[in-house]
């Protein structure tokens, strides 16, 4: 008797109140409006980086190469906060391997040490060097890379062979080109790439400086393009922004299924547990630089944005609105509360793990076997994301949103989009 | 009689949240108890005979017993990365080649002690570094007092401490979690519901596992199929364990509902029926057109399981799947 009153009670609470369709749509305009603005900070970011990118080959120096790794880690602020857009949005999942796919394999690109080896099983193109290769073979095809483009980088090397590893494009193969391989293992230190290695001439260190300038160069212009369209696509007349609005409540559990996504299997699992589990410190999401922690940092705040409704730019301007966050305590102001609380809880784990890097224990130190104390810190964040998880599953039972999951018979296929 | 009188109830009251206790009691503790058994058993073949002629039935036993549990990946499993460390793949990286290949290079004393074993990276321990070890050339022919040997009698000794702690913690803390959902202090799991989705969810990522990873990745596309990339191709055991792992989900299936599951029966009974004829063991006739289409069709077919528990249990028992950990890339 009491399973099936227990099953009642169930039943009752998951047929929650439906959302006001006018708050619904308000919730995910605002929704847009960070997404659309998060969007813009990159593409505003990233041209001060292409920029900088000029003026280091314009005219090579220390200075000029610090310049530009500077533009680079700011540029990585108001991305990082966009990745919650990537799940639930097809628009902008199908989008994102051109611009921040990671690991790569950095020896098709450059010149790396010795240690890292050839072709490998999984990949034949592992250590191709196309700078130092005008001319090679790819899939039994003689390729002219003579003039490095960004056609060439977007239509020919990226993913060669259809190897995932094979990034060419994008944040992190400019950040190879900035930094150079990180040689430190899980010993203090980022990569130290020499500025010499875009000099002119005799000066020049390690060969074909002009061609890893136009590669440079090439992937820097690429990522403004690839910026300036996904803005667009969160314009007032975007598409991303059309798809969003067109179903309340299949706008609702794509912010959900984005927010859940990327706490869960990607971030918590794939990024930060699977990294220390191989005590690997190529598993560093931002490994050339040693800017990990940021990255994890800027993910999780961008996953607070979108349920908060609030978004701080990069000019500290803030966007904000109608939020999920108000959505849900209309349904049960108990998950709401908790909600927030564990993206708060999971801001601090991650802040704690920002702090400790900042002071010198750099994320790849707390990746080193037997570090009890890095253990424990990216454990902790961890965990808190799994908390967060788990409480992002209660929001979309409150909202009543989750029974569409078995409505459409195509949903199931797509394993990145488990709510839609 | 229970479970009969239930199924009644259920039926009555429309979609119930029943069968955590039956899965729980009839997949999840005996599973994870015959998979700490065989898993000493390793390990007390690998003190005995370190060999990998010796060793490899034992092998094969414990690996078996994983396969019906593999999909647990809540609580015991996933609590400190434990399943990872029990058998990390899909390896994109290459990771157990030369995570193995350094431990032997550098006769890593990590062997010598457990604490500091299980410290060692998760390439380096679990099923897929004791295959590189009892199947691969490159290590053939050890003896004991090699190091090798030593490495060996270090992972089926870690493998089996991890196996009984999952064991353990699943029967004296998880199950009951599960099963005392709903009451005061029970964070985890709010409602009986909660828990239902918990197990439901494993259900559906295992399916979406198989289909996806299990097979898609040797698979890869058309023009570059990667059958090198096959789980447990070193010791043949691909196709076995797809066998395996759907047997333990269809088990899962039937404990987890309540009610009759026709569609769901005839998903499974199709597929497997298709795996058990595929004549391929170790998926390595996707480098062909014919071969890679028969692969392809049986992934069509887990698919279709996948669509029938989500049409058939899931409104049973009023659930939905949940966020689960290949959500991402």
């Amino acid at each position: 008797m009491r399973r099936t009153m227990t099953a009642l009670v169930a039943l009752s609470t998951a047929a929650a109140a439906p959302a006001l369709a006018q708050d619904q749509s308000e919730v995910l305009g605002t929704y847009a409006d960070i997404a659309h603005a998060s969007y813009e900070d990159s593409l505003i970011k990233a041209r001060a980086l292409q920029d900088a990118v000029d003026a280091l080959i314009a005219e090579p120096s220390a200075a000029a190469l610090q310049g530009a790794k500077q533009a680079w880690l700011e540029a990585r602020v108001p991305y990082q906060q966009t990745e919650v857009f990537r799940f639930g949005n097809p628009i902008v999942d199908d989008w994102e391997g051109k611009v921040n796919a990671w690991p790569l394999d950095e020896g098709l690109i450059d010149y790396v040490d010795d240690a890292y080896g050839g072709a490998t099983d999984a990949n034949q193109l592992a250590a191709l060097n196309v700078i130092a290769n005008p001319t090679f073979t790819l899939g039994g095809e003689e390729v002219d890379a003579t003039e490095i483009t960004p056609d060439l980088l977007e239509g020919q090397l990226h993913e060669a062979g259809e190897v995932e590893a094979n990034v060419a494009t994008g944040y992190h193969a400019i950040e190879f080109l900035l930094w150079g391989q990180d040689l430190n293992g899980t010993d203090a230190g980022a990569g130290t790439r020499p500025w010499t290695d875009y000099a002119a001439g005799d000066d020049c260190s390690n060969g074909n400086c002009d061609r890893r300038g136009d590669y440079l160069k090439a992937a820097t212009d690429l990522l403004v393009s690839d910026l300036e369209w996904m803005t667009g696509q969160w314009a007032e007349e975007g598409e991303a922004r059309a798809a969003v609005l067109e179903d309340g409540d299949a706008g609702i559990n794509a912010i959900l299924t984005g927010m859940g996504s990327l706490s869960y299997g990607e971030q918590a699992g794939e990024r930060m547990k699977l990294g220390v589990m191989l005590n690997d410190p190529e598993e560093e999401h931002d490994c050339f630089s040693d800017n990990t922690h940021n990255s994890h940092y800027y993910d999780g705040l961008g996953i607070r944005n979108v349920y908060v409704g609030e978004y701080v730019r990069v000019d500290g301007t803030v966007v904000s609105g109608a939020s999920l966050s108000d959505l849900v305590a209309a349904a049960d102001s108990e998950v709401d509360a908790e909600l927030r609380d564990r993206l708060d809880a999971t801001m601090t784990e991650l802040g704690q793990i920002k702090t400790a890097a900042e002071a010198g224990f750099s994320y790849d130190m707390m990746l080193a076997r037997g570090s009890d104390a890095g253990e424990a810190l990216i454990m902790s964040a961890v965990d808190a994301l799994v908390n967060q998880t788990r409480a992002i599953e209660r929001a979309v039972t409150a909202l009543g949103v989750d029974q569409i999951a078995f409505e459409g018979s195509d949903s199931l296929d797509d394993p990145n989009a488990v709510f839609q | 009689m229970r479970r009969a009188l239930v199924a009644t109830l259920c039926l009555i009251a429309g979609p119930a949240v029943a069968g955590v206790d039956a899965a729980l009691d009839e997949h999840v503790l005996p599973g994870t108890a015959r998979f700490a058994e065989r898993a000493a058993a390793f390990e007390d073949a690998a003190q005995e005979d370190c060999s990998a002629e010796a060793l490899r039935p034992a092998y094969h036993d414990a690996f078996d017993a994983w396969l019906g549990i593999a999909h647990l990946g809540l609580g015991p499993l996933e609590d400190g990365g434990r399943g990872l460390a029990i058998a990390f793949w899909p390896d994109t990286r290459g990771m157990v080649d030369r995570t193995v290949r350094r431990l032997v290079a550098d006769e890593d004393p990590a062997t010598s002690d457990a604490d500091a074993f299980a410290e060692v990276s998760v390439a380096g321990r679990g099923l897929f570094a004791a295959e590189r070890l009892l199947f691969d050339a490159d290590y053939a022919g050890y003896a004991e007092g090699d190091y090798t040997c030593s490495l060996v009698r270090a992972v089926a000794k870690d493998l089996s401490r991890m196996a009984a702690a999952v064991a353990s913690e699943w029967r004296e803390d998880f199950a009951p979690l599960m099963r005392e959902a709903g009451s005061d202090g029970n964070t985890r799991f709010l409602s009986e519901r909660e828990a239902a989705q918990a197990l439901f969810t494993t259900l559906v990522t295992g399916l979406e596992f198989v289909a996806d990873r299990r097979l898609g990745v040797p698979m890869g596309s058309f023009d570059a199929p990667r059958p090198q990339m096959a789980e447990a191709r070193r010791s043949g055991r691909s196709l076995r364990n797809v066998v395996g792992y759907l047997e333990a989900l269809k088990e899962l299936a039937r404990t987890l509902s309540d009610a009759p599951i026709p569609q769901t029966e005839a998903a499974f009974a199709q597929a497997l029926e298709t795996a058990r004829e595929l004549e391929d063991p170790v998926f390595a006739g996707v480098e062909t057109p014919v071969g890679r289409l028969r692969v392809e069709a049986l992934q069509t077919e887990v698919d279709a399981i996948t669509q029938a528990v989500g049409s058939e249990i899931a409104p049973a028992l009023g659930v939905s799947v949940g966020f689960n950990s290949a959500d991402g890339d």
